[in-house]
């Protein structure tokens, strides 16, 4: 097999791999900003400077020539070269700054170069603590400046579009934004403009930076240059930590970081998942976080009064315990996770009650075949896969016709589905999970029982091409169990999780519980044990029992998910 | 005046402009569209025919405000976006109106060196404008340019994209004026490269009889 040698050390290749790709992927930093896996290649930057060299080849035998000591006389290229567009080929030899002094040099004095005209204001910018020049002047940088002249003044504070700031003097002229807008969003709504030393990047004039996708540029931007109106200046990255979940917004479960500070989600940033979304994140789900944040419910009630959770239980329990089976309605929800619809189903079938239905939601055209989809509901396979019907008409009519004394709604909002008007439930004995005060059907619930969002939950969701994934706790609720806790144990044990997130603090507990907490709470008051020690033995009862999950463990999800028809399940 | 390297502000070009043009004079004619298509047609991929195209357009409109360079990157097929940022790298291509002659002063390296700024700050105190400026009557305008190529006649200047103006002096900066407003246009100069020396005596210069400032020593003694 084909080899290459970097910093003495010896690694065999396959193919024709790119040297700096290789070497991150090798766990060997090479500083760099423009290169992007995901994008062409400029070499703009000059950061990711290392020496190479290459066999020497007798022309007569097609030999590598040897040196007295029977090794291969290795040629180097007179310049170094940029490792974002070198290829490897066999034999060669590369010195990083690991290993070579010119390549050391050569980064300084880059490094240099790109901070002249930087404005050096990391104490007010967004990206400090984790920014790549930031930290590769800290590491690779000169300890100072050699310039004494004025600083360029750029456009500053300029939004390019409703969501994306631009400050031109932090610039760096990378183009990775640019290059996302014209490779991967093919918005082509910036460009560089200018040049020499008075560019930056700008939207040609009469045109907004108002594409679906443009906050992905705030990510890939490898300074403080471009920041997102929304989160800016709200939080440090120090101060919140980071939890790896997918979003709800669609069904493409696209994968993400939920980012919280004080028990409040600040911002919402993509999850490299090649086989979901690879980098990417629409803006609409980045900003549909305020619903963790606001009109969250203060605890449970009963007919409006507020009540504590036994209570709550109780009256549940004893709604279902006096109505007749066959005039009790369950409905599931494609925003719950399949733990919970699985145990509403559970529920309803102990009863002897009708299977659950759920309610699709489906906005035509909405979806554009990349990361945003028509279903606006995140677990719309996960309720088919689980042998659920969509929720018809048959609701209003049977509600008319004075069928319906008990409706069970898990985490679902039938008035504003428009599946049942307030005045046809007058009548009716209603017991709701919901998220927000918002909840349309909340003036009409008997019984409300506030419910964990995705962000303070266990759980599965499967996207719309069958991919199973789990979502985590990403901030504390009042009444934490011991298994969110170790949940978030586990899931805060991150690049930033910090005590400045206080999530172990009481500011911003919202008084909610999962599915898979209250569910089994009332089952309980009815006589039908559902013991489970949390929801992952939930998923394992799933996996066994339905072929749908067949393999579907929280083992096989792991950080990526799993494709259900890879682990063996029955489509 | 102020010099970049002073006063080191680079201006936000106006982001929602209004029309220049009414929408009826926006548009090229057949044979223009054709000559585009022609152009097209000689590089690999359409995006390389935007240089042409937008000269083509400078000379229909007289300058290329953004709705001009929209046109163009349309009729070429490629995004206003990309178009936008080739036509704001080029000092060549105007983005705003001109007057009737076009000094481009060098003050790159070499020009600098050789009393480019001089240069350009005489033409602007004769002409009672500001770099970046039009006079008045719109007979001229005056712009800081980078290296024309023209290093060895340091100090230099172009006239509207056309014609070289070398080795400049104050007499020549007002030889050169008077010319344009004469409506005359200024002569192409002969400038000869330094292996053509010993013919013409030692002297490269073409506007003087005899000098020798600019004479190198003979090859052999400078090379070992
Ligand atoms: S704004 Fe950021 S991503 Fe765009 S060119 Fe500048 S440094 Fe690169
Ligand atoms: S990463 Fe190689 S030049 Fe920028």
């Amino acid at each position: 097999m084909p080899s290459v040698t970097i910093d003495g050390q010896t690694f065999e290749f396959e193919g024709r791999p790119g040297l700096l790709q290789f070497c991150l992927q090798h766990g060997l930093e090479v500083p760099h900003f423009c290169y992007h896996p995901a994008m062409s290649a400029p070499a703009n930057c000059r950061q990711c400077l290392v020496d190479v060299g290459t066999p020497e080849m007798d022309r007569e035998t097609r030999q590598p020539r040897l040196d007295e000591a029977g090794n291969p006389v290795i040629r180097f290229f007179p310049k170094l070269q940029t490792s974002c567009t070198m290829e490897i080929t066999d034999g060669m030899v590369v010195k990083s700054h690991r290993s070579s002094e010119a390549v050391e040099r050569a980064q300084k004095d880059n490094l240099e170069l790109l901070l002249i005209n930087h404005p050096l204001d990391c104490p007010i910018c967004d990206q400090a603590g984790h920014c790549p020049l930031q930290i590769q002047a800290y590491k690779y940088g000169p300890e100072g400046s050699r310039f004494e002249f004025e600083k360029v003044n750029k456009p500053k504070h300029i939004p390019l579009g409703p969501q994306v700031m631009l400050d031109g003097e932090r610039c760096i002229n990378c183009t990775r934004c640019v290059r996302f807008t014209t490779e991967i969003s093919e918005s082509h709504q910036l460009t560089i403009i200018e040049r020499g030393v008075r560019n930056y990047p700008m939207t040609p004039p009469g045109v907004t930076f108002d594409e679906p996708y443009s906050m992905n540029v705030i990510d890939i931007c490898p300074v403080g240059a471009l920041t997102s109106r929304d989160s800016r200046f709200k939080a440090r990255i120090w101060e919140m930590s980071r939890t790896a979940s997918v979003t709800t917004g669609g069904a493409n479960g696209n994968n993400c970081y939920y980012w919280v500070k004080d028990n409040q989600i600040m911002k919402v940033t993509p999850r490299d998942n090649p086989s979901v979304n690879e980098y990417w994140l629409p803006d609409e789900e980045r900003l549909d976080y305020h619903r963790f944040n606001d009109d969250r419910p203060e605890g449970p009630a009963i007919g409006k009064i507020k009540t504590d959770w036994n209570a709550a239980y109780d009256a549940a329990a004893s709604l279902l315990k006096d109505a007749d089976a066959s005039r009790v309605v369950f409905m599931g929800s494609a925003y719950a996770t399949v733990e919970d619809n699985y145990l509403l189903m559970k529920l309803a079938a102990s009863l002897g009650a009708d299977a659950p239905t759920y309610i699709p939601h489906i906005e035509e055209g909405h979806g554009d075949d990349w990361l945003r989809t028509d279903d606006r509901s995140p677990n719309r396979e996960g309720c088919e896969r689980l042998g659920m019907m969509p929720a018809g008409d048959s609701l209003a009519a049977r509600l008319n016709a004075g069928e319906v004394d008990v409706l069970y709604v898990l985490e679902e909002d039938p008035v504003a589905a428009g599946l049942a008007t307030t005045e046809q439930l007058a009548n009716v004995r209603v017991i709701l999970h919901a998220y927000n005060t918002t909840n349309q059907t909340m003036p009409a619930a008997d019984v409300f029982l506030p419910a964990a969002t995705v962000v303070e939950t266990v759980g599965t969701f499967v996207n719309h091409k069958g991919h199973a994934q789990r979502v985590r706790p990403a901030k504390a609720i009042r009444g934490m169990n011991r298994t969110l806790m170790m949940e978030v144990g586990k899931s805060r044990a991150d690049l930033h999780g910090t005590p400045f997130d206080r999530w172990h603090d009481e500011s911003n507990l919202v008084d909610c519980q999962p599915g898979w907490v209250s569910l089994p709470a009332v089952a309980i008051r009815l006589g039908h044990a559902m013991d489970y020690r949390g929801p992952k033995y939930i998923m394992h009862e799933i996996a066994d029992s339905i072929d749908a999950f067949d393999g579907a463990t929280y083992a096989a999800m792991g950080e990526q998910g799993v494709r259900l028809e890879d682990v063996g399940a029955a489509v | 005046m102020a010099d970049f390297i002073k006063n080191p502000v680079v201006e936000l070009p106006e982001r929602n402009p209004a029309p220049s043009f009414p929408a009826s004079e926006l548009v090229f004619t057949d044979a223009e569209k054709a000559q585009i298509a022609e152009y097209v047609e000689r590089y690999p991929t359409a995006d390389g025919a935007i240089m042409r195209a937008l000269w083509l357009a400078q000379e229909k409109f007289g300058y290329l405000p953004p709705d001009v360079i929209k046109l163009a990157a349309e009729e070429v097929g490629m995004p206003y976006a990309k178009a936008y940022g080739v036509a704001t790298f080029y000092t060549q291509y105007y983005k705003k109106k001109m007057g009737a002659h076009v000094l481009d002063v060098c003050t790159c390296f070499s020009c600098q060196i050789c009393g480019g700024y001089d240069m350009l700050h005489y033409l602007e105190n004769k002409l009672g404008i500001h770099k970046g400026e039009t006079t008045e009557d719109g007979q001229f305008s005056i712009q800081e340019v980078e290296c024309l190529g023209a290093c060895g006649s340091a100090p230099m200047l172009q006239v509207t994209n056309g014609s070289y103006v070398h080795n400049l002096t104050t007499d020549k900066v007002d030889a050169l004026i008077d010319a344009l407003r004469e409506g005359k246009s200024w002569p192409f100069e002969s400038v000869t490269l330094p292996q053509d020396e010993d013919d013409l005596g030692g002297n490269r210069r073409t506007d003087v009889t005899a000098t020798e400032t600019y004479q190198t020593p003979p090859a052999s003694e400078t090379i070992a």
